[in-house]
């Protein structure tokens, strides 16, 4: 089995599944990295994002993406850190870096 | 090349048709992630299976 | 060294277009082939930004499309056919139904 499963973000409709999937890939010893990008970034006001943060291995967000959604860049989402706060680029790592790939 | 494709919702006609032509000759498996309370489980498994997995609308 | 990643995103939805263009620009950055695909809806005149964007994709070899003829007509997007769509995601290593439909 490959050891690591890359997640790129697109929908808020989708986060019971990022939830549901990055927690099963875990109890398989998976490594998982989510990115979230464009009106996902809403999902970090979801009450589990925090939860979801702890889970995976690597959670991060398009910081241009969240202010266009109407937040504030200097206020950092419980669960992420500053150098969360990241570029397109971090899709580019999933892809290029990782064994699977999904996008919700 | 074994294809895996997920459904985020019902398949409407144009996905059905893309679907058609990417999986043709080639092994493929499915998942439907609209369905009540999906299992998660088998669907990683299904993904660590696959060589590619799309995940359509 | 493994070859080119081959990223091809299919936008739906009018909401998440512009967005999911400018996410196709920045995988061509990162060195790979990105393509995006407008289906079902038709875009207003892009703004200069995004225009931008569409012509420093087409320099690093990647390009935007569209099945819908308005769009082309527009935006000068690449006209494709839903069938010609579909054999071109059997090139792709990486293939991204984005947003919602």
């Amino acid at each position: 089995m490959a050891k690591s499963l890359g997640i790129f973000v697109t929908t808020k409709e989708s986060f019971p599944h990022v939830l549901g999937i990055t927690q099963a890939a875990k109890n398989k010893g998976v490594k998982v990295k989510v990115f979230f990008t464009w009106i996902a970034t809403q999902l970090t006001q979801h009450p589990d994002f925090q939860k979801l943060c702890e889970i995976a291995d690597d959670v991060s967000i398009c910081v241009d993406s969240y202010k266009k959604q109407g937040f504030d860049p200097q206020v950092i989402p419980p669960g992420l850190t500053e150098k969360k706060m990241a570029t397109q680029a971090q899709h580019g790592i999933i892809i290029e870096d990782y064994d699977c790939y999904l996008s919700l | 090349m074994k294809i895996l494709n997920v459904y985020r919702s019902k398949p409407d006609e144009t996905v059905q048709k893309l679907v058609e032509i990417v999986s043709r000759d080639r092994e493929a498996d499915s998942f439907a992630l609209y369905e009540e309370k999906p299992d998660y489980d088998q669907l990683v498994d299904k993904i660590f299976a696959a060589d590619q997995t799309i995940c359509w609308w | 060294m493994s070859e080119y990643k081959k990223v091809c995103l299919m936008y739906r939805h009018p909401d998440y277009a512009i967005d999911g263009i400018r996410s196709a620009l920045g995988l061509a950055v990162e060195n790979m082939y990105a393509y995006g695909v407008v289906l079902d809806t038709t875009l207003p005149p892009f703004d200069d930004n995004t225009v931008e964007s569409i012509e420093m994709l087409r320099d690093m070899e990647g390009d935007i499309l569209s099945t819908v003829p308005a769009n082309c007509e527009v935006n000068s997007l690449t006209p494709i056919t839903l069938e010609e769509l579909g054999e071109k995601l059997r090139e792709m290593t990486h293939i991204v139904p984005y947003g919602i439909r």
